[in-house]
Parts: structure tokens; C-alpha cells; sequence
């Protein structure tokens, strides 16, 4: 784990209130491991806001990571009002990564509102190692999309109100996809929602699948057990300590789809 | 960031009969059993660390969500997740031989048989720990330690129970969510403790407004971080006034000015919690730039800050 403060080179806002921010952050981006990882933001030196916001990966390369994140609260708010050159102070890499994505079956990717992010960094490294590959993003309206719906590259979007790709959620070309293609893999990231349709959509028919899941954080390194998540298989047993709840700093964010459930 | 080794006032302070290197210890539940803390943390600096509570029997804890950030705070409901007594000793007490840093082991439990196991098991091997702080204030346990934190006749009671079973340190960890914080910390001088500590969290609640419900799975946590400091510093204050024993303040430290406020309202040492979590190598950070206060206000050492608080009326 590395804090390091670092430079904004850019910070943009893409599509409707989603920002995508580039940092100059050469040891993080260093020591990167892969898609899913992510750094954990002190948008603020003060302490009005003492805990630092936990931001997945979208990209490391050449010295710099980046974020995309939403506007949703006071601190996403913040993150948008910072400019080019100003610095901030970034923990990590943290958590795992996704993985066995290129051990010969294929990956679908999934991302939904800005769990996006690992998803389009998986995207990029799946191609730079060459793994066939499909890619469905799903958002609430077009104006929330920043990619183009590009079925002949096997990238589809989604849209609640139908305004872009297809009209509903990522679900709907998953179910097709599946059918065309052998063999597949789900990696997905995105809000707790999404995330329980593709689960149980790859257990009831047997597709292997890992989550990327979010919460929010203390500290992002172990020391607060604030992060938990459910395990789905635990012994019940009223002396058990980290059987049934698992702490997404340190385990996740990337978990087999079978080993957790949501509430 | 460059954090200096020399450390040039003198920053001891004494606790019964422990003589710490300097005031400034981590607080329990804030940097685990003080084996975690990452390669960038020199633990060994630190005063003292606190280890997170631990129990009779492991405990997986609280549903989520545990945890939420306030207004110059957090919420937390951790609800005391933690390894038990018989993992901590076998896994956890070895570590500490390497250690040069104090380790102040946290206790909690939910009638006074299970704190009294726990000590009678802790004092049943030999280890270097240098003493214990009685977790009587976590608001996170149903049926938690509470009912001791609240009730002076009980805090009497376990104090000297636990009393009678060591020969170290015997801090008591006293609650805010009371009505008179001193004459609880009165009792716990009277059966014996060396020091008390103060503050653990405040109760506090919080809620999304858009979705309409509480933000924290038990509804109401400990609030912690800069927004309890104040209630912190008029807490130690009033025990400062009433008491004999030495204090250890807590609550909303983040830097040393905090710390010096701390002391003059009368601490001897003080805890930094939730600003571990920001960053973990905080408490090495204030011990410098403690150390550069003490030489720039032309005191002698640390110790001269304690109570030293000029009040107007
Ligand atoms: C996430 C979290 C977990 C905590 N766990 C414990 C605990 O296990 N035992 C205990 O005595 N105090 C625990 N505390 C309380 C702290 O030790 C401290 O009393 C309190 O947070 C006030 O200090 P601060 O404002 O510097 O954090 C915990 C605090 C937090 C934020």
C-alpha cells in the first residue's frame, strides 16, 4: 500500500453528471495489479470529511491512473470541482483483481451506472492479451453513456429508457449472448441491483461469474471491519469470526459470484 | 513524507508504573491488534497501542453497513468483530516479543464472569504485554459492556475483580452516554484502576433522506473524529478536576495541537482513533511535531502541558 500525493492532469466530465479524473500517480500506478483494484481518494486535506472515498481503478498506464465516478454526495461534488494541477492525496493500490478471464473461456463483461470502470480497464487488458470478448454497459439514459452501442464489436449498451442500445437492463443481451457464445465467464461491476440479477442469473444456469461489489470504506486496508460483505456458504456457529462476513478490502472487491450474497 | 526519528523534549510520561516514550498511543478498534498496521507505519514509535477489544469467544459482528461517514465524523457498528481471547494469545501475544512499543490490550465483555475469564486467561501466560484497558462503554453490543459504563456500583465491581487478577496496568475505558461521567471514573479510582481512559464513542444515528432509512444496519453507533472532540475535551476536564489517577484522552485527535488541548485539559497521554484510518502513520507525524511544540514553547518536557489549561472564570 502506497499513499502518494498526486497531480490532477485532467478531470472531465464525460457524460451526464459521470467525471472521468486522470492523476499523475507513478508509484501507485506502479505497483497496479490489475482491473478491479482500486485507491482510496482524500478529496479534502481538512477533516470535514476524515474518511477517504474508495474509487475503482479505470485505468493505469504511463505513470497515471484514473477514476470515473458519479456525482452523487458533498465529496463526488468536491472531486468535480477540482482542476488540472491541483493535488490530492491517493491510498493504494487496494483489493484484488479479476481474474482467469484469459485461462481460455470467454469473458463478458458487464458494467452498470460507474462500475463501468474495472470493467472498461478489463476490457483493455482483455484485448491487449488478445481474449475474444463481449462488453455490455447498462445506464439509466443515453445521456449517462460515454461509449458508442457497437454490436459488430461485440460492445452493447443498455438503457432504462430505451434512448441508447437496448431498451431495459444489461440482462437483456446477457441472456443472448449466452446463448451464442460457449463457454463464458461474467465479470461485472456495478450498483447491488445489477449485481444480484447477474448472480443469480449465473448460478441458476451454472455460468461461472465474479462481482465486483462497492461499499463504503474506514479505511481500505483492514484496520476498521467496516467494509463486510456476506458469505453465502458459512458454518453457523455463534463463536465463528470471519466466516460469515468477509471484509471487502482486504478479500474483495472481486468475489466468485457463489461465495457471497446480498442481504 | 518524511518523519523524523530524533525526538528532542522529552516526551515520557508515566502511568502507574510504565514509562511510556512518549503520550501518544493509537486507540482500541483503530489499528487492529497493532500486527496489521501497513510496511509505511514505524509502530515502534507510537507511545502505546491499544489492541481492538477482544472477547471470551470470537464474534463475527455486525450486519452491514457498519460504518458511515457525518459531519467531521463516522458512524461506526463494527459491533466488537474480533478473533477471541484463545486466538489472540496463541497468534497475536508471540508477535509481541518483537515489538518495542507498549502493547495495551482492550477487553470487553457482557457480565463480569466474561472479563474475568478473559483476564484470568491473558494473566495465565507470560507476555510482554504492559497492561489492559476495560472496554465498559461499547454502545455497539446488545447487552454490551454498557450496563457497567452507565452504573458506578458495577464499574466498582468489575474494577476490583479485574484488580485483584493483575499486577499491570488496569485502565477503565468510560463511556460519554452517561449523566456523570466522574463519579464513574471515581468509582473505578476508588477499586483500584491505575488510570481511566475517556472518551469511547457518542451514540449517534444517521439517515438518508432520499431513500428514508438509517444508515447504519443497528440504527444507532458510536460517533467518532473531530465532532466529539469538544465533548472529549470537557469530559477529561471534569475528571481532570475530581480525580487523582491519570487520565488518557481521546476523541477527535488528529493533530497536536489536538493533543496539546488534550493534555492541558488534563490528559497524560491521549489515543489517536479514527484519524488512523486516513492515515496510519498519523500518530508518528504528531509525536514530531508534538516534540517540535514542547521545544518552540520553551517547556521542559510533556508533561508540563498536563492541566495546565487556563480557565476564564
Ligand atoms: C470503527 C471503530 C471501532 C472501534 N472499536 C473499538 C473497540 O473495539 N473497543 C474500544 O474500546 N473502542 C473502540 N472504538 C472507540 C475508539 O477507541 C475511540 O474511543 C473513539 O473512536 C474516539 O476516538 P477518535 O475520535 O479519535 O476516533 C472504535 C472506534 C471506531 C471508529
Amino acid at each position: 500500500m502506497i499513499i502518494e500525493r498526486a497531480r490532477i492532469k485532467s478531470n472531465c466530465e464525460v457524460a451526464h453528471n459521470i467525471w472521468e479524473m486522470h492523476y499523475e500517480a507513478p508509484n501507485i500506478a506502479d505497483s497496479y495489479l490489475g482491473a478491479g483494484q482500486f485507491i482510496n481518494i482524500l478529496a479534502l486535506d481538512d477533516w470535514s470529511h476524515p474518511l477517504r472515498r474508495p474509487m475503482s481503478i479505470a485505468s493505469a498506464e504511463d505513470g497515471c491512473i484514473s477514476i470515473i465516478y458519479k456525482i452523487f454526495g458533498d465529496v463526488t461534488k468536491i472531486l468535480a470541482s477540482q482542476k488540472e494541477g491541483e493535488t490530492v492525496e491517493l491510498m493504494g493500490p487496494l483489493g484484488n483483481t479479476f481474474s482467469n478471464w484469459d485461462n481460455g473461456t470467454y469473458p463478458v463483461l458487464i458494467g452498470g451506472g460507474v462500475g463501468l470502470a474495472p470493467i472498461l480497464n478489463l476490457k483493455k487488458e482483455c484485448a491487449a492479451k488478445k481474449v475474444d470478448h463481449t462488453m455490455i454497459i447498462g445506464a439509466k439514459s443515453g445521456n449517462e453513456h460515454f461509449i458508442e452501442h457497437e454490436p459488430e464489436e461485440n460492445i452493447y449498451l443498455t438503457t432504462d429508457d430505451g434512448t441508447i442500445g437496448d431498451e431495459g437492463t444489461v440482462m437483456e443481451p446477457l441472456k443472448r449472448i449466452i446463448i451464442e457464445n460457449k463457454n463464458t465467464y461474467l465479470f461485472a461491476c456495478g450498483p447491488e441491483p445489477m449485481l444480484h440479477a447477474v448472480r443469480e442469473f449465473a448460478l441458476k444456469n451454472n455460468i461461472p461469474a465474479q462481482l465486483s461489489v462497492e461499499s463504503y470504506m474506514g479505511c481500505g486496508f483492514g484496520l476498521c471491519q467496516g467494509c463486510v460483505i456476506q458469505r453465502h456458504n458459512y458454518e453457523i456457529r455463534d463463536d465463528s469470526y470471519h466466516q460469515k462476513y468477509s471484509l471487502i478490502c482486504l478479500d474483495g472487491p472481486v468475489y466468485e459470484a457463489g461465495d457471497i450474497s446480498f442481504g | 513524507m518524511k518523519r523524523g526519528i530524533l525526538v528532542l523534549a522529552d516526551l515520557k510520561i508515566t502511568i502507574g508504573s510504565e514509562v511510556f516514550q512518549n503520550p501518544i498511543w493509537v486507540a482500541s478498534g483503530t489499528f487492529g491488534y497493532g500486527t496489521e498496521a501497513p510496511e509505511l507505519v514505524d509502530v515502534n514509535r507510537l507511545g502505546a497501542i491499544v489492541t481492538k477489544s477482544i472477547t471470551r469467544k470470537p464474534r463475527e459482528g455486525n450486519p452491514p453497513p457498519r460504518i458511515v461517514e457525518t459531519p467531521s465524523g463516522m458512524i461506526n457498528s463494527i459491533g466488537l468483530a474480533n478473533i477471541g481471547v484463545k486466538k489472540y494469545i496463541q497468534d497475536m501475544l508471540p508477535i509481541y516479543e518483537n515489538l518495542t512499543t507498549k502493547i495495551i490490550v482492550n477487553i470487553a465483555g457482557t457480565d463480569v464472569q466474561e472479563y474475568v475469564e478473559i483476564m484470568e486467561m491473558m494473566e495465565s501466560v507470560s507476555s510482554v504485554i504492559a497492561g489492559y484497558e476495560i472496554n465498559i462503554s461499547c454502545p455497539n453490543v446488545k447487552k454490551g459492556g454498557m450496563e457497567f459504563g452507565v452504573d458506578c456500583d458495577m464499574t466498582a465491581k468489575l474494577t476490583e475483580k479485574l484488580r485483584i487478577l493483575t499486577e499491570r496496568l488496569l485502565i477503565m475505558k468510560l463511556s460519554p452516554n452517561v449523566s456523570d461521567i466522574v463519579s464513574i471514573g471515581l468509582s473505578a479510582e476508588n477499586a483500584g484502576a491505575d488510570a481511566v481512559s475517556a472518551i469511547n464513542t457518542v451514540v449517534g444515528m444517521s439517515i438518508d433522506a432520499e431513500s428514508g432509512s438509517s444508515n447504519i444496519f443497528t440504527t444507532y453507533g458510536g460517533l467518532s473524529g473531530p465532532a466529539i472532540k469538544p465533548v472529549g475535551l470537557a469530559m477529561v476536564h471534569k475528571l481532570y478536576n475530581k480525580l487523582s489517577i491519570p487520565i488518557i484522552g481521546m476523541g477527535g485527535i488528529v493533530n497536536t495541537d489536538d493533543v496539546v488541548e488534550y493534555m492541558m485539559a488534563g490528559s497524560t497521554a491521549v489515543q489517536v482513533g479514527t484519524a488512523n484510518y486516513r492515515d496510519p502513520g498519523i500518530g508518528e507525524d504528531i509525536i514530531d511535531s508534538l516534540d517540535s511544540f514542547i521545544n518552540q514553547t520553551n517547556r521542559k518536557s510533556a508533561t508540563d502541558l498536563i492541566g495546565s489549561v487556563r480557565t476564564l472564570s
